[in-house]
């Protein structure tokens, strides 16, 4: 009873206590206000679908859960002034005296400081009600209001998320006797759930992933986001269950563990001083006695030594609080975090993260440091976001140095100035992260070396990382620092520079995006192999330029307003800030202000005025206009490219390229035209001229539309000329930097890269109108339906029409350029390199353009089917990425000899495969008879006879020379099922067919990887398929099912016919669907609506699986198997269907070393009904293991279908 | 060099729009040589400290070291001035030797060597030399106080000042202490801020009494126990007799001896029943609180109330 009373005065008393502080209504109110900005502006980085209900549940829980992350760096304040404000002040000797039970003590504190954190948990939920039912939200997105939504989420996550961090940040107060211990704490936590959580995801430790994050936010972002449909999404409550049941129960069973051990070790006892890792280090120091020495007076004289004023002495104070400030941060528990742990960590998630689909990569030195060595300071997208916070708390920790040490007197007094103070402690931080940026060097060469890649590039590292990295942290440093003296209050402080980083990495969400206004922002450099830094440099350099100025105005502001001394309110400061305002600082501050002026006006000159600045809400509105404006034409006849012409110049040195060329172009359509519509590229110069009389009509520049009237008109059948001349400038840089347009693309030394959008286009383009409902609906346009059905294409619409090509394009003399077409002729002039390419088979898709210091692989394929057919396969490489060259050809002529077999001859004369500078992974058909792929793709390192990315990757792009360049999709559902399923389709049979089954299963092994694309139950069925893994992994799959049971030649016969039958319309799942059924005999047509019009799962099991021998030469092997069917509605509700229908049993003897089953003794489709039901087979050898379904033709999970048999 | 204080005023807002006057123009001048501040808890001897340890500007007045301004040019005044304050920590992870190096840093040393010496003797001469390499986590409130010294001495100060330090020592240690203090040279301004009447008696050459931010008296020790000379009187009474000796006599003091109790009158004509004494400092310092006691008690009968109230505040 006692107890009770006790433990009910130290809660309230905690609870009025802090309640009475600004912080932690502070922390309440940025709650509010980021709910509320993250449910209207949607910050929630998510493709949400256009359908969204701003109040939906899922949207709900996904802002609440975001909040939490945030609420989570916000306020370990509030743990920590309840676990640590005794000993922080010293009062604990009077506390702990009193008879007040250590329990009473601990839970009244821990709830006081949950109770208050559930009340800032509550502001999520405030904020989320006021941007659903506050002004100006759009009612045409507010669904029904479900009070359960909002309760669901403030329960399952905020309540359990409150619980679960604030044990941590009271337990680690409690454990320090530090406040700011609860900082750490959560940071921890932090790291634990977003870099730590999304690196196990994205290296295939999924369950890993949604167990090890203690927020849960990938527990429930992974089962919402990919596994719930859109009418799920709005309507479906979110419940504990699942991957996050589990995770919460772990989470909380951790947070109580940590909290009982605390509490056991916990004692009301005096808090000596004792270094937090004494219990280490008491091993190896000796411990002298510690000699009072009170009884003689030392006389000795003190000696003479000079001292001096100036401003040498004033660097030695510099650097002696620099020393010390990098003492107090190095050897903190943080600060070993930073520089100890994390980069071990680091260290285990490169080498882990250094594979893609199950290949290892080559650790190249910009691939590491581009993609796992750095991060950018202000979108903050892995791991790297933990530097800025640990600045900010560092900084704290340093400003507050003195003082929490209750040294600030003794320091004060001194003859230091307060730059001295200001600059050292910022130099101490500079330290760490200099020292940070080392240690980082040598995680990637261990990296390197653990790899077994030994070309070094120490260069590289230090000039990015010493370089471009060190100098945007010390910017933010810097703010951090200035953020704190000014403040004055460190949690106020923390919570300031945190709200600060926010809006920095959120700018462009609140509609600042010019990186003039966003504090140590600018382009980004970058580094790849082929270009180097290229031209990168330059802006960064400008930009960081511009941002050290401020930094100076800041640490300036900084001085002014240090706080020194006893005096602390805001009018004192000025009062003494006046004093500080010496000639030298007033001299540092202007030539700073200069620097502003000056930088920010040659910024400001090459991004707005040799370059059109235009913002994302400016652009939006471009597009709304040019709809508007422009639409109507959309569709009306227009003449047709048959020819195109070009003499590309390209000079990589001067950054500038100039193609000239002309389009023939003929009226197709049955009626005459009168005017010719046409769009040249934004981003260049273009010139154009008929060679016919016309007449401008209209002539929009800013939209990009130009009306050409013709004085006769075309008739259908007659043809015109357009020539054109297209101009690339170099001008300057653009606010992101010297890229003039799309990914990759620019003109540099050893890495030009120039697509044909810099061409004129002819007609309306339906492609640059605005597909976004909320931006739609904003812009006063017609809702849109995202992808019609296929039955609503009309069949007759044309494919655009494909051109005969002829290109000279011409480059630097130490340059190979490289245009679409087989490679005509080659020579020299002035100089300068000429390359004729050509095709006189029409090609279609984007012309690309190359030109780089390239290794070239030419050699001919001739068709063993079609006399006198011939390919010239032309490969360019970078000289250093030569290491698998061999497996990339082997695949390329297996797939032209395959597929021309099978679906059809490869019409084109040439084959080309080019690397294109950047280091992005992928590789993609750009058109006919071109693939592209970048230099991450070059990475990809397969050894010996194991899985090979590279057979199977390219294998599916030549697959898209077929299905997608020769047979076009249409814009609807299913037109994924038309390019990729049918690419991907191709890939398996023709890995089947060259490396064997054993190689397939291995592939389908890794397409089984639920990352990128988690298995969907739910969603459209394949006809009317939008989602990837539908389109990806789904379609292929049924494709292959349908072909092992009605027979692959059938299969590739029906997708022969397809071509042909459209080779000059645009084709739907519909034309794919009736070929398949013409093929299908009715027998397995049931099996075919189950794969294609609905979505049916089929799961098999095999329970047991018994042998014995009957004979000297035979087994009886008997299967206990369990079967079963769903079909799933798009809303995602199960109805079990009856099986009923052949499926495969196999039987295998024992694996050979490198096989996953061995060689098949028995392969027979038998009848299988719904439920569990016996199989029996004979055969004539031992078998090993077996089952039904063995190759996952249907039910698509690996795992319990093949058993071991046993004897 | 000497120290001008004039007219210092200084007033703290408290909450709900309180506020207390901490110094109430203060005027003082300090030569070379040792002077006490002496007075009660909260009479603002630390406010005054801190200002001239330019840690606090004040509202009105002005303090001068010599030519130096100490309110404008707190950096002139750093360059030569020691400060102990009254209470403060230190990193507990530091070492003293390092520690104090650290500061010598800050102080100017700016060579190497010869820094290091000073630091060395000054280690030694507060005798932290043998502990010189251990962490000051592990210091005694003795140990930390003397390493607080050597930090205030460092560098020679002109300007020296010690808040309240023997408070909180035990004898054996305010006898070194004031041993440290009295080898100071008579080139430097040293006040000591202290509630112990001995401190001053034993050290200081000029002393001044503060009290409710207002300065009492201001003398040389010697002399003002000379002027009281005669006029102090002792008895020795039983507890319960005090009442009765309050109404008839000026009582200055009282203090217990042995269960009974000694009181100190202050007479200008001998009282019947007392026995002469020889005054020392604390009568002097007793009659003249005694004196301000009364001279408030007058103004409290006439103005009233709120001036009772800030004082029991102060």
């Amino acid at each position: 009873m006692r107890l009770n009373m006790k433990f009910r005065e130290i809660f309230r008393y905690e609870l009025a206590y802090q309640g009475r502080r600004p912080w932690p209504w502070l922390f309440m109110m940025v709650m509010v206000v980021f709910a509320f900005c993250a449910t209207r502006i949607a910050i929630i980085p998510v493709t949400l679908p256009q359908d969204f209900i701003l109040n939906s549940p899922f949207i709900i829980t996904a802002v609440t859960v975001f909040s939490c992350q945030i609420w989570l760096l916000l306020a370990p304040a509030i743990a920590g002034e309840a676990a640590g404000r005794d000993v922080q002040t010293g009062m604990y000797p009077l506390l702990f005296t009193t008879p007040v039970g250590k329990a009473a003590y601990i839970v009244g504190r821990l709830l006081a400081a949950l109770a208050l954190n559930a009340l800032i948990l509550l502001g999520v939920q405030i904020g989320s009600l006021l941007a659903v039912y506050g002004p100006g939200a759009n009612p045409d997105i507010v669904g029904p209001f479900r009070p359960m939504a909002y309760l669901a989420a403030y329960g399952f996550i905020g309540l359990s998320n409150a619980l679960v961090a604030t044990t941590f940040q009271f337990s680690a107060t409690l454990f320090s006797g530090r406040p700011m211990a609860s900082y750490l704490g959560s940071l921890i936590l932090f790291f634990l759930s977003y870099p730590v959580t999304l690196t196990l995801y994205t290296s295939g430790l999924h369950e890993g992933a949604l167990l090890a994050d203690p927020i849960g936010i990938m527990a429930i972002m992974n089962e919402m986001m990919s596994n719930w449909t859109i009418v799920e999404k709005n309507v479906r409550m979110f419940t504990l269950e699942g991957a996050m049941l589990w995770n919460r129960l772990l989470w909380i069973g951790i947070a109580l563990g940590t909290l009982s051990f605390i509490y056991l070790r916990f004692r009301f006892a005096h808090r000596t001083a004792t270094y937090w890792l004494s219990w280490v280090t008491r091993w190896f120091t000796i411990k002298a006695p510690i000699a009072s020495g009170t009884l003689s007076v030392g006389t000795l004289p003190v000696p003479y030594a000079p001292q001096t004023f100036g401003f040498t002495t004033n660097l030695r104070q510099t650097i002696t609080m620099a020393r010390s400030s990098f003492h107090l941060i190095a050897t903190s528990p943080g600060g070993l975090f930073l520089l100890v742990a994390f980069p071990l960590l680091l260290t285990f998630m490169v080498l882990e993260g250094m594979q893609h689909w199950g290949v290892s990569l080559l650790p190249r030195t910009p691939y590491l440091l581009t993609k796992h060595l750095t991060g950018v300071l202000t979108s903050p997208s892995n791991y790297w976001v933990m530097v800025p916070l640990l600045i900010i708390y560092f900084s704290g920790e340093l400003v507050w140095q003195e003082r929490d040490a209750r040294m600030s007197s003794n320091v004060d007094a001194t003859p230091v100035p307060e730059w001295a103070l200001l600059l050292g402690k910022l130099t101490g931080l500079g330290l760490v992260l200099a020292a940070l940026m080392v240690i980082i060097t040598i995680v990637g060469l261990t990296v390197q070396v653990i790899k077994g890649y030994h070309h070094v590039e120490l260069l590289r590292y230090m000039q990015v990382l010493l370089g471009f990295k060190l100098v945007d942290y010390l910017l933010f440093a810097t703010l951090a620092i200035t953020i704190q003296a000014v403040v004055n209050q460190k949690y106020v402080g923390q919570l300031v520079a945190l709200v600060v980083y926010m809006l920095m990495v959120f700018s462009s969400f609140i509609g600042i995006e010019h990186h003039l206004l966003v504090y140590a922002s600018g382009p980004e450099w970058s580094l790849t192999d082929m270009r180097g830094f290229g031209q990168s440099v330059w802006p960064w350099l400008w930009f960081r330029l511009y941002w050290v100025a401020w930094a100076i105005l800041l640490a300036v502001g900084a001085r002014l307003l240090w706080v020194r001394g006893n005096d602390a309110d805001l009018g004192r400061r000025l009062k003494t800030a006046r004093l500080r305002y010496t000639r030298a600082t007033a001299g540092v501050a202007v030539f700073a202000g200069g620097l502003v002026l000056l930088l920010g006006g040659f910024i400001f000159y090459n991004t707005n005025v040799l370059h059109e600045y235009v913002i994302d809400g400016e652009v939006t509105q471009r597009r709304a206009d040019y709809e508007r404006l422009y639409g109507k034409y959309e569709g009306i006849p227009q003449p047709t490219r048959v020819a195109t012409n070009l003499n590309v110049d390209i000079y990589p040195k001067q950054r500038t390229a100039t193609i000239q060329g002309s389009y023939r172009l003929v009226n197709r359509s049955a009626v005459p035209i009168n005017a010719i519509h046409l769009e040249p590229a934004f981003y260049v110069k273009t010139r154009l001229s008929f060679d016919r009389q016309t007449r401008v009509v209209v002539a929009d520049d800013k939209l990009g539309h130009f009306i050409y009237a013709l004085d006769k008109p075309l008739r259908p059948g007659d043809s015109l000329t357009l020539s054109f001349e297209v101009k690339f400038e170099s001008r300057g840089f653009r606010n992101d930097g010297l890229r003039s347009s799309g990914a990759g693309q620019g003109i540099v030394e050893n890495g030009t890269y120039l697509t044909g959008e810099a061409l004129p286009v002819i007609g309306y383009q339906p492609m640059r109108e605005l597909w976004s409902a909320e931006d739609r609906r904003k812009y006063g346009l017609l809702r849109q339906v995202t992808l019609p059905p296929p039955g609503d294409i009309d069949p007759g619409v044309s494919a655009g029409a494909a051109a005969t090509v002829n290109a000279i394009i011409s480059t630097d003399g130490d340059e190979t350029a490289v245009a679409p077409g087989a490679l005509r002729r080659t020579w020299s002039k002035a100089g300068r390199r000429y390359f004729q390419y050509g095709s006189d088979v029409p090609i279609n898709g984007r012309d690309v353009f190359f030109s780089a210091n390239y290794a070239v692989h030419r050699e001919q394929w001739t068709s063993p089917s079609v006399a006198g057919r011939a390919v010239d396969i032309q490969v360019y490489v970078h000289p250093g990425h030569k290491e698998h060259l061999e497996r990339l050809l082997r695949s390329v002529r297996a797939a032209l000899t395959y597929y021309s077999a099978q679906f059809g001859p490869y019409p084109y004369s040439f084959m080309q495969l080019v690397e294109q500078p950047g280091n992005f992974m992928g590789m993609g058909v750009d058109g006919s008879g071109v693939i592209t792929g970048g230099e991450g793709f070059f990475q990809l390192d397969p050894q010996g006879n194991g899985f090979d990315a590279i057979f199977e990757i390219v294998a599916h792009e030549m697959g898209h020379q077929w299905w997608g360049v020769q047979l076009k999709p249409a814009l609807a559902e299913g037109g994924g099922v038309i390019s990729e399923s049918l690419a991907w389709y191709s890939a398996m049979q023709l890995v089947k067919q060259v490396k064997g089954r054993e190689a397939l299963r291995r592939f389908m092994r890794i397409m089984r990887e639920p990352e990128p694309w988690p298995p969907m139950r739910t969603g459209l069925p394949l006809l009317r398929a939008m989602d990837p893994w539908a389109n990806y992994r789904k379609g292929p799959y049924a494709m292959y099912a349908l072909s092992e049971y009605i027979g692959e030649a059938r299969v590739n016969g029906a997708l022969r016919t397809l071509i042909t039958k459209k080779v000059s319309s645009l084709a739907t799942t519909l034309d794919l669907y009736r070929e398949l059924q013409t093929v299908t005999p009715d027998s397995l047509k049931p099996l075919l609506h189950d794969l294609f019009e609905v979505n049916a799962t089929w799961s098999f099991d095999t329970r047991q699986a018994t042998a014995k021998q009957t004979a000297d030469d035979s087994w009886q092997v008997t299967f206990d198997v369990e079967a079963h069917k769903v079909v799933t509605d798009s809303a995602g509700v199960d109805s079990p269907k009856p099986v009923n229908q052949w499926v495969e049993i196999g039987v295998f003897a024992p694996a050979r070393p490198g096989e996953q089953l061995g060689k098949p003794l028995y392969i027979q489709k038998h009848f299988i009904h719904s439920g569990k039901q016996k199989i029996t087979v004979t055969l004539a050898q031992k078998p090993a293991r077996g089952g039904i379904d063995p190759y996952n033709l249907l039910d698509w999970e690996e795992g319990d279908n093949i058993e071991e048999i046993t004897l | 060099m000497e120290l001008q204080i004039r007219n210092v005023s200084k007033t703290y807002t408290k909450g709900r729009g309180g506020e207390v006057q901490a110094l109430k123009n203060v005027t003082l001048t300090i030569p070379n040589g040792m002077y006490g501040l002496l007075g009660p808890n909260g009479a603002g001897k630390s406010t005054l400290m801190r200002i001239l340890a330019t840690l606090q500007e004040p509202d009105e007045g002005s303090v001068h070291l010599g030519n130096i301004d100490v309110v404008n040019q707190p950096e002139q005044v750093r360059q030569t001035l020691g400060y102990l304050p009254q209470e403060f920590g230190v990193y507990p992870k530091a070492r003293a030797e390092e520690l104090l190096d650290h500061f010598a840093i800050l102080k100017g040393f700016s060579q190497r060597k010869s820094r290091r010496e000073v630091v060395g003797a000054l280690l030694q001469k507060v005798n932290l030399w043998d502990v010189r390499h251990q962490k000051l986590g592990g210091y005694s409130g003795g140990m930390r106080q003397r390493f607080g010294v050597a930090v205030a001495l460092l560098g020679n100060p002109k300007l020296l000042i010690v808040d309240e330090p023997t408070a909180g020592l035990d004898p054996a240690e305010r006898v070194r202490f004031l041993n440290l203090l009295s080898e100071l040279g008579e080139n430097s301004v040293v006040i000591l801020s202290t509630h112990i009447v001995e401190d001053v008696s034993e050290l200081c050459t000029r002393m001044a009494i503060i009290n409710k931010g207002e300065i009492l008296h201001e003398a040389e020790p010697l002399e003002a126990m000379n002027a009281l000379h005669g006029r102090i009187w002792q008895k020795v009474i039983a507890k319960n007799e005090l009442a009765q000796l309050e109404r008839e006599h000026t009582i200055i003091s009282t203090k217990l001896l042995g269960g009974r109790t000694v009181v100190h009158v202050y007479s200008e004509e001998t009282p019947a029943m007392f026995d002469p004494v020889q005054p020392d400092l604390e009568d002097v310092y007793f009659s003249v609180m005694a004196d301000h006691m009364m001279a408030g008690r007058v103004a409290d009968s006439q103005g009233g109330q709120q001036n009772d109230q800030q004082a029991n505040e102060a």
